[in-house]
């Protein structure tokens, strides 16, 4: 099966199931550069390095420990995390409706965009529309990669969004961040609120572009017409031929072959 | 810019810049391109289903700058299917995966004008469906010694019990493939077999053969590149054009052709253009079907 959207089943409450697919809502356009060996070009790759044998470890001689104190660990196996982990969500069943203004945007974690899947394209749009108009957010547990999350679902102009949320507890202390109180001067206040009031505006995300990222990409554009790229010098097959049994057995049915040609 | 907007299959589309010729020195626009892929996609897209494709893009034309994309562009449409891919370097990238006719459209009209794809499906990136020997004239050789190595590689393989597949690169090799279709295959297993392989041709042909990627060594023979059965390696799709100075396609033959155009002495002859491969596919069929279906097992030798 293809990999298509993230996830799929059914969002549902109380007599309603539609069915849908979550996909993302957000790529950033990170650009993202390859780490080369200055010497000869060669794109470098990721190993796993044993410091004791100073040598690479292969992957099925990897295993996880949890740390207990210095050098000593509880080694823990897949199979074990897997017997712990919560059973993957079919339905993303919401138990409450909110308002979403209430939630405080540091809980949200990552959007996501629910898209209906065949025969839901009725009731989803239903739901969109109600949820657009009472302007509240149906509330869900779900289980995604292993893990359980609180997920806010929302109406977006019709399309229904699902927002994964930070856990309470997930969430830092800002005590101590609050300065101590002190009488401000009268004419200060007043002052910054109608430096605020002069500096308003709608929220129009359009209007900002990430400069750096355009730097970027024009001082590319520019070495790329300036300059040859330089390249990687062609991977030479590591020695040897195969195994012996292997080349020896195809030498004779190649002598075959090249009796009947 | 000039725009079109067009329906596929309910999906809305909107085409730029369809007069930009793509092939200047051939007289072969954008939209000529779409149209091309419009009437091979029942051909092309089982080669293309499910895997990551890498896009090779020529916006400017096949004589200028192109550019390869292995993640799937930001902008694409909704519907567009995609998969989470690994790269090499172990970051993980977004892929397109061309499953339908509408996103077959959306990636010509970036002028993608060569479609690459993997010899693994996206969800088995580790799994290849074939083995592939990929034959690559040097410097003095061409397309006729390539015929040569390709005829005596199905011998060998029949001789084994394996049914191959060959096709036109679209430039100056064949390719010829080795349905398996086994979800035990792996690629170590493929490319070891296919360098054994590689380098029995070359002791026994080895003023034809090389199984050596070093410049020199390919001069005057045809280098068989028996490392694209790897995971990171992708193969240029077969029905896909080439950007080159005439749109030629990457297109199947039957074996008879093979052996017929190896006696006559036309490297032209194998080129098949874009009008042909339309013509060819919709009276013969897709001479690569066994690609996909047939199971076969490498032999333990």
């Amino acid at each position: 099966m293809a990999v298509q959207g993230i996830w799929s089943g059914t969002i549902s409450f109380s007599l309603v199931a539609i069915p849908v697919q979550l996909v993302k809502a957000v790529e950033p356009g990170r650009i993202s550069f390859r780490l080369l060996h200055g010497k000869d070009y060669s794109p470098l790759v990721r190993r796993m390095f044993c410091p004791q044998q100073e040598k690479a470890v292969p992957s099925e001689e990897i295993i996880r420990g949890y740390e207990i104190g210095p050098d000593r660990y509880l080694p823990i196996t897949d199979e074990e995390l897997e017997s712990v982990s919560p059973e993957r969500s079919r339905t993303i069943e919401i138990v409450e409706f909110i308002d979403m203004d209430e939630v405080d945007p540091i809980y949200y974690d990552h959007p996501y965009y629910l898209v209906p899947l065949k025969g839901g394209e009725k009731s989803y749009r239903l739901l969109a529309e109600a949820m657009r108009q009472t302007n509240r957010a149906g509330l869900a547990k779900f289980v995604l990669a292993e893990r359980e999350y609180l997920v806010a679902v929302k109406s977006r102009e019709g399309v229904l969004a699902l927002i994964t949320l930070h856990y309470s507890e997930d969430v830092l202390p800002d005590d101590d961040i609050q300065p101590k109180e002190e009488t401000p001067a009268a004419g200060d206040k007043g002052r910054i609120k109608k430096s605020i009031s002069r500096m308003m505006g709608d929220f129009n995300p359009g209007k900002y572009a990430d400069e750096r990222r355009e730097k970027v990409m024009d001082l590319l554009k520019r070495k790329a017409k300036e300059k040859a790229p330089v390249e990687a010098p062609a991977v030479e097959a590591e020695e040897g031929e195969g195994p012996a049994d292997l080349i020896a057995a195809l030498e004779e049915v190649m002598r075959k072959v090249k009796k009947n040609r | 810019m000039s725009r079109k907007v067009v329906e596929i299959a309910g999906r809305r589309l909107s085409l730029s810049n369809l007069e930009k010729d793509l092939y200047p020195s051939y007289g072969f626009t954008k939209a000529h391109v779409l149209a091309y892929y419009r009437r091979i996609a029942g051909f092309i897209l089982p080669h293309l289903k499910d895997r990551a494709l890498t896009l090779k893009r020529y916006p400017e034309g096949v004589d200028k700058d192109y550019f390869f994309e292995k993640r799937c562009p930001p902008h694409r449409p909704a519907w567009a299917h995609t998969a989470e891919v690994r790269r090499d370097d172990g970051e993980r990238t977004t892929a397109c995966l061309v499953n339908d006719l509408a996103t077959l459209v959306w990636v010509e009209n970036l002028a993608s004008i060569e479609l690459h794809v993997p010899l693994a499906r996206a969800a088995s990136p580790e799994t290849p469906d074939a083995m592939v020997f990929d034959l690559d004239p040097g410097e003095q050789a061409g397309i006729l010694d390539c015929a040569r190595v390709a005829l005596i590689l199905r011998d060998l393989l029949s001789r084994l019990r394996l049914t191959s597949c060959v096709k036109t690169s679209g430039q100056k090799g064949l390719h010829v493939y080795v349905p398996l279709n086994r979800p035990e295959t792996t690629f170590e297993g493929t490319k070891q077999f296919s360098k054994a392989v590689a380098v029995i041709l070359q002791k026994n042909y080895p003023d034809l053969v090389t199984a050596r990627m070093a410049k020199e060594s390919r001069k005057g023979r045809v280098f068989i590149n028996w490392s694209q059965n790897d995971a990171a390696a992708t193969m240029i799709c077969v029905y896909s054009l080439r950007a080159r100075e005439k749109p030629f396609v990457s297109f199947p033959l039957e074996w008879r052709e093979l052996e017929h155009l190896a006696g006559e002495d036309d490297p032209e002859k194998f080129q098949i253009i874009h009008a042909e491969a339309v013509r060819r596919a919709e009276t013969m069929g897709d001479l690569f079907h066994e690609v996909l279906l047939k199971q076969q097992r490498l032999p333990h030798l």
